[in-house]
């Protein structure tokens, strides 16, 4: 059984470990740490230990041969016969994790009508895609989908899946990844390979977004992982420049043959799917003004709104401005919600947890506002301004109203 | 030479000339003071040219005590460090603060046991060790508005919901430096100096003694903060909380912590009856003891609240209370344990029984993000009004908000608020009353929808502000009578004892120049 | 109908800092609370009890401590609470954990419906939902904001998607999981907080969820953390000092001359 292992010849006692517990799971006797049945195995008294006396035990799986697993795969989600920008992005990033694993990127494509969008594949970097054409693809639903990779997974063996952390993607992969019965890390901000062993490193902000953390999946396949729209970069397209140059390229069609379910009746059914008007993505936005919790009130996002129409920028807000309700969801910037990578960027009052900074990280300029001159934003800021951002934010609408009016006689 | 710390008021400050009661003052000069050496060249200065002074915290308060009338603005908030920590042989922690100390930065510093001890020495240092360890402590005023300084909590003896247990800011004090208008200065320690009946004599830390008489009245027994604390045999440093400015500048505080206790469970009580709300307050409050704070939201705030939820997303995430009920009284617990938590919660049901509501009717705050849920509540109420007014501000700019802030002693809950009804109804005018009802003391807020309303809204409150006084109450019990309730103290008090106030301000302050208009109006001039 | 809601124990803050003394991670030892998004599974259970009649049973996987946030569920209109605790489950990732939370409810009977909050705020990842549903062979429907019909059969939802929002039939049994929007979480009542004192409480370990080994905890886990740091800072940020009117100047001259 795995478990949390202290070892007595370099444990001293010092007690680190007990105050990094959230769960009171360790106390000190007889000047040794001692850990209880509170323990869930976090993991985070293990990096806390200056001695570094603390190991998690983990007994070996041994159940699958990866041996027999290789290919990179990138799942190409489609919305009504498009595919999404975030799989050129991933396809960015297969592409070089299939040169480091010396092995084919291969897409995979689901949909109504979809063959005319195989190409595009082929320009961001696929050297192979399977598709499955089928009119109950038309919507994405989990069922038939969890159904087709099933098949596919278990005809190829790829090592390594890549989905977008869409809401789709969010809901599919870890079907999937419970069906076959493998390890999925979602929201990956990085993606390596590990130079000695092989396998996928995913990093992704943890333990409520203030750290990151690295986590693979050793003895399981395939390796499945999704990132969010925006963290990745996609590679230019290319386009073969003629007859010779497109054969030159290995590039594979395959075709999977539709499979029914085995059940006769359907487990969902969609009734109506309605699409709300294209709303300006805060994710496109090229200047932003934020708002977090050190704005203090509800009423003072009026200031923050000002100044952003007096710039022309585009206001966005951390999580928990959404949590109590000043704002709304297509607003956020962060893990959880958009990632943005703004020329200028103006934040108000946020402190910066991990979780926000993993959604601003491609922001050209930062200027970051806030009282306390050790919030965790300035570590990422290129402007550290301390001070009242109410009081420099009203300061700020003044300047730039003088100027208007200045301008505007 | 002219003191480099003065600055000609020009539109980049023209924002220190109002203050959260929103009356727009004027002054010439303004100051940012960064420590005490700077405050007393800055004084001495005005004091030689005869300038009159108005002492500016973070501007928060809603009497104009802030707003300057023509002369200089001495501003605070520069002096914002924390200067020390004194660890009792009693277990009792105490900080030492600079006057413009912001109220949630230093709840914070508490909480978090975090400090700048960049200045503090080795005794201090120690202290804060002592508090890493310590059990979690707080300092216990609470006024709603956590952005205000110290230093205008201790001028204007600030209280909150939780002073119904706790006390008020003055409560919480145990030392003061004060500046006095000729550049010397006081060190008050709690227990130090005292007066001998009305009579006190303070020494200056350079050598002056100030002997002078104190005005002869007796405040009322109920929560106040309308004019000077005075005593019999008073502790001098009382002299100067809640002064209002009008004696001298306070620059340096030491406030005592409490233990935080370990429990703390906010319950929303809601009753179909404001009767039964009433009766239910008047038992509680008798037989239960760990209250610490008791509230109460009548059915036009509710109605109010609903209307807004209605209109604006922005309180989409609001919990409003069930048409059929219309009032809710606010009751939080602070207990060692859970054990007498749950005894509290059994009493209360038990009480509301007894004045005829229903236990179901009640919303039970353990958790710290349900208890946000309720603060959220009880702040949406007066939000909302306000954004009322300022809706019907748009077509009548001459309608504001009035508020009364009074208070009475307890064995008159009843008839006031049978006063406020009576009058209200009288004139058919639109109001939202909450606030303190344990401590006897509501913000009745007219709403006038005309000219007229407003009108004889105002001739209401100066009638409340009579009958009030003849009840023993407080005519401002928390907001402070600053520059637009001086009649109310007036009124409070009568002609002579005002003047008694402005002969014990004469001792401290010659020229007239602290704060001029604040409390009462100098005579021959210095104000507007 | 009966409905079973998962609960997850999350720390109630997010603030993990570092301990300049010796340079390790100290987190804030504050009392757990629930996930909040499971805080609307169990209000939305708790409505659909009160309109359709039937049962609510919350259920958690979770360190023995967890019994309180399971009694405050039915504080707030639980029937039942179950939770599944054993020193084995320690260590789990999503698959173990659904593999066990599947156990679980296995375990309950027939059940109808089975809520769960959208994400948790500790992890984020919003796999245990889908994941549970594989495991239990049920369909499931992610970011649900609204119910609109529920009967004995099937149910009538609508769920928030990328573009827009989707209705859906789906057959019962099924898992959804559930945002934000789709309700308001009550307060419980002082009834309420009484009644979760002394209400049905049952604790089940991994012999009595006859797990295998292999599957649950650590053991059962896929994947793992090797490495955990504070991220990296950029160079030094540049100060701009001053009074705030003088900051809003030089803060102008930036924005003038980036844009």
């Amino acid at each position: 059984m795995s478990k949390l292992k202290i070892d007595p010849k370099k444990c001293t006692g010092c007690g680190v470990c007990v105050r990094s517990c959230s769960f009171n799971a360790l106390q000190i006797e007889d000047n040794i740490a001692k850990v209880n049945d509170d323990c869930t195995l976090c993991g985070i008294c293990t990096e806390s230990c200056p001695f570094d006396a603390i190991r998690i035990e983990k007994e070996s799986f041994g159940g699958m041969d990866i041996s027999l697993y290789s290919g990179v795969w990138v799942f190409a989600e489609q919305h009504r016969g498009e595919i999404l920008q975030v799989v050129y992005e991933l396809l960015g990033k297969g592409k070089e994790l299939s040169e480091k694993k010396r092995c084919l990127l291969t897409a995979v494509l689901f949909g109504e009508d979809i063959k005319a969008e195989i190409p595009k594949l082929f320009a961001y970097g696929a050297d192979r895609v399977i598709y499955c054409e089928n009119p109950v693809l038309r919507t994405n639903l989990e069922e038939d989908q969890t159904r087709l990779l099933e098949q596919l997974i278990a005809d190829h063996k790829p090592e390594i899946i890549l989905f977008g952390a869409t809401g789709f993607g969010r809901s599919l992969a870890p079907r999937i990844a419970a069906r076959v019965g493998t390890g999925l890390t979602a929201d990956c901000t990085q993606l390596d390979i590990d130079p000695e062993s092989g396998v996928l490193l995913q990093t992704r902000p943890a333990f409520g977004g203030n750290l990151m953390a690295t986590i693979i999946c050793p003895e399981h396949r395939p390796q499945m992982a999704t990132v969010r729209p925006g963290v990745m970069l996609a590679k230019d397209p290319e386009v073969p420049a003629d007859e010779a140059d497109a054969d030159r390229k290995t590039q594979e069609v395959i075709a999977l043959p539709w499979i029914d379910s085995a059940s006769e009746k359907q487990g969902i059914e969609v009734l109506q799917e309605i699409l709300s008007k294209r709303t300006n993505n805060i994710a496109d936005a090229e200047i932003i003004v934020s708002a977090g919790r050190g704005i203090g009130s509800q009423k003072n996002m009026i200031l923050v709104k000002r100044l952003a129409e007096l710039i022309g920028a585009r206001v966005g807000v951390s999580r928990p401005l959404v949590d109590i309700g000043w704002s709304e969801y297509k607003n956020q910037i962060g893990q959880t919600g958009s990632s943005v990578s703004p020329k200028l960027l103006i934040t108000c009052g946020i402190s910066g947890s991990v979780q926000h900074l993993a959604g601003i990280g491609n922001a050209q300029t930062i200027i970051a506002i806030n009282s306390d001159p050790d919030a965790a934003i300035f570590s990422v800021a290129d402007y550290k301004v301390v001070g009242d951002c109410i009081e420099i934010l009203k300061k700020l609408i003044t300047a730039f109203e003088e100027e208007e009016t200045r301008v505007g006689r | 030479m002219r003191n480099r710390l003065i600055k000609p008021v020009d539109q980049d400050y023209y924002e220190y000339l109002r203050d959260e009661s929103r009356a727009m003052g004027s002054a010439e000069s303004i100051s940012f003071p960064k420590s005490l050496s700077d405050v007393i060249s800055i004084v001495q200065e005005m004091n030689r040219k005869g300038i009159p002074v108005t002492i500016q915290g973070a501007r928060t308060g809603l009497a104009a005590g802030a707003v300057p009338y023509g002369g200089h603005v001495l501003n605070l908030s520069g002096m914002d460090r924390v200067l020390g920590m004194r660890f009792s042989q009693e277990g009792r922690f105490y900080v030492t603060c600079e006057a413009g100390v912001v109220l949630s930065r230093l709840n914070k510093m508490i909480e978090s046991k975090k400090f700048n001890v960049t200045s503090w020495n080795s005794g201090a240092k120690a202290a804060l060790q002592e508090l890493t360890v310590a059990k979690e402590q707080f300092f216990s005023p609470d006024p709603t508005e956590t952005s205000a300084t110290i230093g205008g909590m201790v001028a204007n003896n600030a209280s909150g919901a939780r002073s119904y247990l706790y006390g008020s800011t003055r409560d919480h004090v145990t030392a003061l430096r004060v500046v006095l208008c000729n550049g010397e200065t006081l060190l008050l320690r709690r227990g130090d100096i005292s007066a001998s009946g009305r009579t006190i004599s303070i020494m200056t830390e350079q050598g002056s003694n100030i002997e002078t008489q104190l005005p002869s009245y007796i405040m009322p027994k109920t929560k106040n903060a309308a004019g000077y604390f005075i005593e019999d045999d008073m502790d001098a440093i009382d002299l100067f909380i809640g002064s209002g400015g009008t004696l001298g500048i306070i620059t340096e505080i030491e406030l005592e912590l409490l233990q935080k206790p370990m429990v703390i469970w906010g319950v929303n009580c809601c009753f179909e009856d404001e009767k039964c709300a009433i009766d239910f307050v008047q038992a509680v409050r008798t037989k239960m003891k760990n209250i610490a704070a008791l509230e109460f939201y009548d059915g036009s705030s509710l109605e109010v609240l609903r209307r807004q939820k209605a209109e604006n997303p922005a309180f989409s995430k609001l919990r409003t209370v069930d048409k059929r009920l219309s009032s809710v009284v606010y009751v939080e617990l602070h207990c060692e344990n859970e054990e007498c938590a749950i005894d509290n919660l059994k009493e209360i049901a038990a009480q509301m029984k007894i004045s005829g509501a229903k236990m179901e009717d009640t919303f039970v705050a353990r958790t710290e993000s349900d208890r946000d849920s309720l603060y959220f509540f009880r702040h949406a109420i007066p939000e909302s009004v306000n954004m009322l007014i300022d809706q019907r501000r748009l077509d009548n700019p001459v309608i504001r908000k009035l508020a009364a802030d009074m208070s009475v002693p307890d064995r008159y809950l009843s008839d006031i608020m049978d006063m406020y009804r009576s009058g209200l109804e009288k004139y058919h005018l639109e109001s939202a009353i909450w606030g303190h009802m344990g401590d006897n003391h509501l913000h009745v807020n007219i709403l006038p929808k005309s000219t007229s309303d407003y009108e004889k809204g105002k001739a209401l409150y100066q009638k409340w502000s009579s009958e009030v006084s003849k009840y023993g109450g407080a005519v401002s019990a928390e907001h402070g009578i600053g520059k637009l309730k001086t009649d109310q103290l007036a009124l409070m008090y009568g002609a002579e004892h005002i003047e008694e106030m402005r002969q014990l301000k004469v001792a401290f302050d010659p020229k007239g120049l602290l704060c001029p208009g604040n409390f009462f109006t100098l005579e021959g001039g210095g104000d507007k | 109908m009966k409905i079973a809601v998962c609960i997850k124990q999350v720390p109630s803050t997010n603030e993990v800092s570092m301990d300049p003394a010796t340079n390790t991670i100290i987190r804030d030892s504050r009392q757990s609370v629930t996930n909040p998004f499971d805080t609307y599974a169990l209000e939305q259970a708790v409505q659909l009890k009160e309109k359709l009649g039937g049962e609510v049973v919350a259920i958690s996987m979770g360190i023995p401590g967890t019994e309180r946030l399971l009694r405050d569920a039915e504080s707030r209109g639980a029937d039942k609470a179950v939770l599944l605790t054993d020193r084995e489950f320690a260590g789990a990732d999503t698959l173990a954990t659904s593999y066990t939370l599947a156990l679980g409810i296995k375990q309950l009977g027939d059940v109808d419906l089975i809520l769960c909050g959208k994400m948790a705020v500790d992890g984020d990842t919003a796999q245990i939902g889908p994941e549970l549903a594989e495991q239990l062979g049920i369909p499931h429907a992610t970011d649900v904001c609204e119910i609109m019909e529920a009967g004995p059969k099937q149910i009538l939802c609508r769920k928030n998607t990328d573009w827009g929002t989707m209705v859906l039939r789906i057959q019962l049994p099924a898992l959804l999981t559930v945002s934000k929007d789709i309700n308001l979480p009550r307060l419980p009542s002082i009834p309420g907080v009484l009644f979760g004192l002394t209400a049905p409480f049952e604790i089940k370990d991994a012999i009595t969820l006859e797990a295998d080994p292999g599957r649950i905890g650590l053991t059962g886990s896929p994947t793992q953390v090797v490495n955990t740091y504070v991220m990296q800072r950029r160079s030094e940020a540049q100060s701009i000092e001053g009074e705030p009117a003088s900051q809003a100047d030089k803060i102008k001259k930036l924005i003038k001359e980036l844009l």
